[in-house]
């Protein structure tokens, strides 16, 4: 799966979980940029993607996603498996 | 023994500062600060504020060096911080400086949100020597700190502290037995507007240990996650909503550094609290509680990992009145119940601050004199058994607390009706999902959903972002219960 697919699917999801119309994400895109992306948005959005993409992260995986770009790499790399 | 500020938290401090310069005193977006930094930071600041004619200085509650120093300058000079929150909204922090009628703010940002005030911007102040001397010619009833929280009218309330009622906590924390020392890892990841940040830096820094603070800007579960798992935190104060959001990792947690886990803030669920325990086999865990009204906490109660809890509807007593707090429950007559009983819960003693600020009305309902001692009425509905431990039930008014954060829903009406000119009804409505998590919904009696966003963008003007509602709903006509008031229980259930 390519990276831009990745994208454009967190962006629907994010979307979703913010309720918000459109959102504009981009790779340096991070939680204090995004009004309402806080502690239980951010366990939602990890969730639904977790189910989306069928994978699971671990917790030492999760805190070292500092912005967009680093979800975005996370899920290729285990997608592709 | 004295129990004095000058005695408890000046002497320490200053102690602190002077012997342990080389032990690490904070640890703050990766990088640590020793005391001797905080002692220079201190005194630079100090030179400049001494000139300051007023007690109330505003400060821009940044996670920073210069903004812990800050607040360390003040009190050494008898001078009582009030913190303005960077993230909120610019409005709210004024009507906060014209409230307290402020006419300094000490601000460590690159540039500063304010404007005609007087600003000191502490960044760029330059180190001249160490001024660490104190006179102390204050009194125990001049202020520390005063605190804003939502206001049930639309407008946050100002929650006053006196030395004396800081002193009185930091008695009280001595009592509950749990030593520390010099070599303890501390966390502190609350923003400096919320009470329990006060113990998260004041206690570790009065014995030389480490403060580890947690970015504003992050996620907190996952910043505190961090910390534990890389820098063995051994001291840590929490909202249980920090373990409730961790409960699907637990299995992967292994913290045996951690030798005290304290939480506060919100109702603690025991079958969290029997989970986290298994991450920290060797702390001691503490649920307690107090209201910012009564000094960060004021109640506490000692998990046992063997044998049973007492608790309520899943949720961990509060335990009993720490030293120096008394606690009763009492009727809408103000007479105390019998155990077992429900009622509200109050609070008096030394912790308790001496009225809301300039606000004879809101002081009036929530304090009464009772045999000669000034209690305070919480809100909160609870029961205390034989052995005086205190259950928690709910709320009497329509306060909810988000991840520890008050928010008085009435306060969110009150802005979200002023948008449509007082002409059009709206009820804030806190929803819950399966596992427990709370958001705000927003149901305004309307049509016009057109009117939404616009909506948003006002209330992001007067609300901080843990208010603003998650969703925005629009219905034609409330329903109404038998005494025609709205019901808001029908209401959630439409949603």
């Amino acid at each position: 799966m390519n990276k831009q697919q990745i994208m454009s699917d967190l962006n629907t999801i994010f979307c979703q979980v913010l309720n918000k119309t459109s959102l504009e994400l981009s790779e340096e895109t991070s939680a204090k940029d995004v009004d309402g992306w806080n502690s239980l948005t951010n366990m939602q959005i990890i969730s639904d993607a977790e189910k989306h993409f069928n994978i699971r992260f671990k917790l030492r995986e999760i805190i070292k996603m500092k912005n967009v770009g680093e979800l975005c790499d996370a899920i290729q790399s285990k997608v592709s498996i | 023994m004295s129990t004095t500020f000058d005695e408890l938290i000046v002497r320490p401090l200053l102690h602190s500062l002077s012997s342990c310069q080389d032990n690490n005193a904070f640890y703050i977006e990766g990088r640590f600060y020793s005391y001797r930094d905080m002692a220079e930071a201190i005194s630079k600041i100090r030179a400049v504020i001494k000139n300051i004619p007023e007690v109330n200085v505003g400060l821009v509650a940044n996670d920073d060096i210069e903004t812990y120093a800050s607040i360390f300058a003040l009190w050494l000079e008898g001078k009582c911080y009030v913190p303005l929150h960077p993230e909120q909204p610019i409005q709210r922090c004024l009507d906060i400086v014209s409230q307290v009628g402020m006419n300094y703010i000490l601000d460590s940002s690159e540039t500063s949100r304010y404007n005609d005030i007087q600003v000191i911007m502490t960044r760029r102040l330059s180190f001249d020597k160490l001024h660490l001397e104190y006179v102390g010619n204050f009194s125990d009833d001049d202020l520390a700190y005063i605190l804003f929280t939502s206001g049930s009218t639309g407008k946050p309330k100002g929650v006053p502290l006196c030395r004396g009622n800081v002193a009185g906590f930091v008695d009280a924390f001595h009592a509950m037995d749990i030593k520390l020392d010099s070599n303890d890892h501390c966390l502190q990841m609350f923003d400096l507007t919320f009470d329990l940040s006060v113990q998260s830096y004041l206690i570790p820094l009065l014995i030389g240990a480490c403060v580890y603070t947690v970015s504003p800007k992050r996620i907190k579960y996952e910043a505190v996650f961090e910390l534990l798992d890389e820098q063995n935190l051994t001291f840590a104060l929490m909202v249980p909503s920090v373990i409730h959001y961790l409960r699907p990792y637990m299995d992967e947690i292994d913290a045996p550094s951690m030798r005290y886990s304290l939480f506060c803030g919100e109702a603690l669920p025991l079958d969290d609290t029997e989970c986290w325990s298994r991450c920290i086999p060797n702390a001691r865990i503490d649920n307690v509680y107090g209201p910012t009204e009564n000094t960060i906490y004021c109640t506490d109660y000692i998990f046992k990992r063997e044998g049973e809890n007492k608790e309520s509807n899943g949720v961990l007593t509060i335990g009993k009145s720490m030293k120096g707090t008394q606690t009763i429950i009492v009727d809408d007559k103000n007479e105390i119940l019998p155990a077992n009983e429900k009622g509200e819960l109050c609070l008096a003693g030394v912790q308790l601050t001496p009225g809301y600020w300039n606000n004879p009305d809101k002081n009036q309902e929530a304090f009464f004199l009772k045999d000669g001692t000034r209690f305070y009425r919480t809100g909160d509905i609870c029961t205390m058994d034989s052995d005086g431990d205190i259950l928690y039930f709910g709320r009497k008014d329509s306060q909810v607390k988000i991840q520890g954060f008050r928010i008085e829903l009435s306060e969110i009406e009150c802005v979200a009706r002023k948008f449509y000119d007082n002409r059009i009804a709206v009820v804030a409505i806190p929803l819950y999902d399966n596992n427990r998590n709370c958001t705000i919904q927003l149901v305004v009696e309307s049509t016009d959903r057109a009117s939404a966003y616009t909506l948003d963008s006002y209330l992001k003007e007067y609300l901080p972002p843990y208010m603003i509602p998650q969703r925005i709903h629009f219905m034609e006509r409330f329903p109404l219960n038998v005494n025609n008031k709205i019901d808001r229980k029908k209401i959630t259930t439409l949603l």
